[in-house]
């Protein structure tokens, strides 16, 4: 039992750790922490409303949380997560209102759904597996490529959506595509409810990444690479072919993040819609220790306080920027973990996980 | 070891990128007293809002408005903070009690509308056009509810009879300020700095901008200069493009400068500001909002949301409120550092102009939509 809590401790003191912290900043605000805290609470959890939404919340964190943690067992640093989601969201959208113009006729939603996720799949793993092939061909480091490919992939969403893929219907400014098709829809699980089948999807997801990494041949590769590309090369595994197909999963993870955001939630992309995801993603999956469980929990737990956010402004008055706030401590301390073990006394571990590697590796 | 403090550094660069990001860098410091002593005077004691202590917006003597911000602040010197400012107005003067929420993200606009809907408030204001589908929804689905729409256009025929929109005249702004500039510019040379006119109101302030100057002074000779030739994302927010715009037209003579569309136009103020050329701005009072122009901000086409919102809300407690699409009012902001530059009688003008325009007996021309040519 204290072996399968163990994981869970500098995690859960690191967030408690936030809270303190954060409580002060709340205080530092003029508002109560107590009344704050409730707030969120009850806006994350307080109602069956409260944890749909808190289920809206974690869905794409979760998807993009996975699609980090996959990049980090292969040794890559993914911070493009931001670009790939948008990828994806626009190859759905795409496919979703697309489809059936070029077919000139409707599809059954059990060939166009999943088409529609599949594009959504394959924009975003594309988008992921080139950084992961200029990575392995030329050393090119990955966490350089996708901050500069988020950019690429942002103005690049930005010049389609305000032009060749602007919803034509007048009176329409904003940059948008127009609404996808019925049968592209992914629907909510619940009548009244916004809590779709995207967030079983991702559940599912994250036990279909768990089984890949452990009991699998492609997942041994990718760990074995992630710990020692040397070591992995010298006993025959295809560096380059892993890299790649790493970065890949990694991106289609991500674009499958945007891509139920639009075929479950907004039915459409728009200009702005998930500004961050990929970069709470990365918070995401290091709070969830890069373990699929992990970061269904920590996906869950950032959701909630996302979620519960607007509850809590609406009580106290407080900025929701709190929040930010909150979340970057949970990220400082989890990163900086010695911080953490300092505080509580906690016996460093033998065993550290290797999250990214140097330039030339 | 080394490995580790990568991470940790890289992590944390993350989160400063990814807080950048969200922060939307310029924003100006959050003001002590507009929202601040707001939040302090909503009701006694809304910071500390313990059960019981809340009012119960269902009682029918209890006047509850939520104010539902677009993604940005309830400070932001522009439409969220003028909308504030009316509901603070109705907290006065109708003992309202009034809450608000700032957006973060565009899929919670439903949710931030039905926080307050759920606690049974009477009247919830959405700021903005891009909340007109939520609005609308959740009118639907919560029909005791007055939804007020900022900026949302209701189509005829698609009313609700729970929704009521708050539009402007922008034509009529642009004609009070087409006007001034006609009266005060000296060499008859005037300049429009604008935005794209592929956008509705954007074109009706250049239009009842021309309109105005022409009714002023035939003679005039008006350039009017729309950032056409970029996209939608990017016209609004190009102030490079504002600035130089300005500089070539006061090169050519041209002594007041109109800029108007975000930050395109607030950078046209801020070319004529560098040449020292009298400046008009749009929207709302853009003293406030671009202060380096102060030296030379002769006055803004107002869209008056701060009235507008106040009297929907007065109209909404006594139950006289209609449905569809009001009209709210246009105005011209104070001359302020530049009050001892106009003349008695142009101030004269502009106030009976202003009357006339707004019981009808001047009319701009101009109408809702640019035709098709």
């Amino acid at each position: 039992m204290t072996a399968l809590l163990r994981p869970l401790l500098v995690p859960v003191l690191a967030v408690f750790t936030a809270l303190v912290v954060g409580a002060g900043v709340i205080a530092a605000a003029g508002a109560s922490p107590w009344d704050a805290y409730t707030g969120l609470f009850q806006g994350a959890f307080g109602s069956a409303r409260a944890l749909s939404e808190t289920a809206v919340w974690a869905t794409p964190y979760i998807f993009a949380g996975l699609a980090v943690s996959l990049a980090f067992h292969a040794g890559l640093f993914n911070i493009g997560a931001e670009g790939q989601i948008a990828v994806g969201a626009l190859t759905a959208a795409l496919f979703g209102y697309g489809l059936p113009r070029w077919f000139g006729s409707d599809l059954p939603a059990l060939v166009h759904l999943p088409m529609t996720l599949l594009a959504g799949v394959m924009g975003g793993g594309l988008w992921g597996a080139l950084p992961g092939w200029l990575k392995a061909r030329t050393g090119a480091h990955e966490v350089i490529n996708t901050i500069m490919l988020n950019y690429i992939a942002i103005n690049m969403v930005s010049f389609l959506l305000n032009g060749a893929l602007k919803d034509p219907e007048p009176g329409n400014v904003i940059a948008r595509t127009p609404l996808i098709a019925a049968s592209a829809e992914l629907p909510t699980l619940l009548e009244r409810y916004r809590v779709h089948w995207g967030f079983v999807l991702a559940l599912v997801l994250a036990a279909g990444v768990a089984f890949l990494l452990r009991r699998t041949t492609l997942g041994f590769e990718l760990r074995a690479v992630g710990s020692n590309p040397d070591a992995a090369a010298a006993g025959g595994i295809p560096v380059v072919r892993t890299t790649v197909i790493a970065m890949a999963l990694s991106g289609g993870l991500a674009g499958l993040a945007g891509a139920v955001e639009v075929t479950a939630l907004n039915h459409r992309h728009e200009l702005g819609f998930s500004a961050g995801y990929g970069f709470d993603a990365i918070a995401v999956a290091l709070l969830g220790r890069t373990h699929p469980v992990g970061v269904v929990l920590s996906g869950l737990l950032l959701g909630a306080m996302r979620n519960g956010a607007t509850r809590m402004q609406f009580l106290t008055q407080i900025p929701v920027d709190v929040i930010s706030v909150i979340q970057a401590l949970i990220l400082l301390f989890v990163a900086a973990d010695v911080i953490v073990r300092k505080l509580y006394r906690l016996r460093t571990p033998g065993e550290r996980v290797a999250l990214t590697r140097g330039w030339g590796a | 070891m080394e490995l580790r403090r990568l991470v940790a550094a890289t992590a944390g660069l993350t989160v400063t990128v990814a807080l950048a990001a969200c922060s939307g860098g310029d924003r100006p410091a959050r003001p002590a007293a507009a929202p601040g002593s707001a939040a302090a005077s909503t009701t006694a004691a809304p910071a500390t809002p313990k059960p019981g202590e809340r009012p119960d917006c269902a009682q029918p003597e209890v006047f509850c408005v939520g104010v539902v911000t677009d993604v940005g602040k309830v400070d932001d010197k522009s439409f969220n903070e003028s909308t504030w400012r009316g509901v603070q107005r109705a907290q006065k003067e109708l003992g309202a009690h009034a809450q608000y929420i700032e957006t973060t993200d565009p899929k919670d606009y439903a949710k931030n509308i039905a926080t307050f809907a759920d606690e049974h408030y009477d009247a919830v204001v959405t700021v903005g056009f891009a909340l007109g589908e939520a609005t609308r929804a959740a009118a639907k689905q919560f029909p005791d509810v007055r939804m007020i729409a900022v900026d949302q256009f209701q189509a005829p025929g698609q009313e609700i009879p729970n929704v009521t929109a708050l539009i402007f005249p922008e034509d009529q702004a642009g004609y009070l300020v087409g006007a001034l500039a006609a009266m005060v510019s000296k060499a008859g040379k005037i300049g429009a700095v604008l935005a794209t006119d592929a956008i509705p109101p954007v074109w009706r302030f250049g239009e009842g901008f021309r309109a105005g100057v022409v009714a002023t002074n035939p003679k005039a000779e008006l350039n009017i200069i729309y950032h056409n030739d970029v996209g939608v994302d990017r016209t609004f927010t190009d102030p490079e493009w504002g600035k130089t715009t300005a500089h070539s037209m006061i090169d050519k003579g041209v002594d007041v400068i109109f800029g108007g569309g975000g930050k395109t136009g607030n950078g046209a103020l801020l070319g004529a500001a560098e040449k020292d050329v009298p400046a008009i701005g749009v929207d709302t009072d853009q003293y406030f909002t671009v202060p380096e122009a102060r030296k030379v901000l002769l006055s803004s086409a107002m869209k008056r949301l701060d009235d507008g919102v106040f009297d929907l809300l007065k109209a909404s407690k006594d139950g006289s409120i209609k449905s569809g699409n009001v009209l709210g009012k246009a105005g011209y902001a104070p001359f302020h550092d530049m009050e001892a530059k106009v003349a008695p009688d142009v101030k004269a003008k502009m106030d009976a102009l202003a009357k006339s325009l707004e019981d009808g007996t001047v009319k701009t021309g101009v109408a809702p939509v640019k035709p098709n040519p």
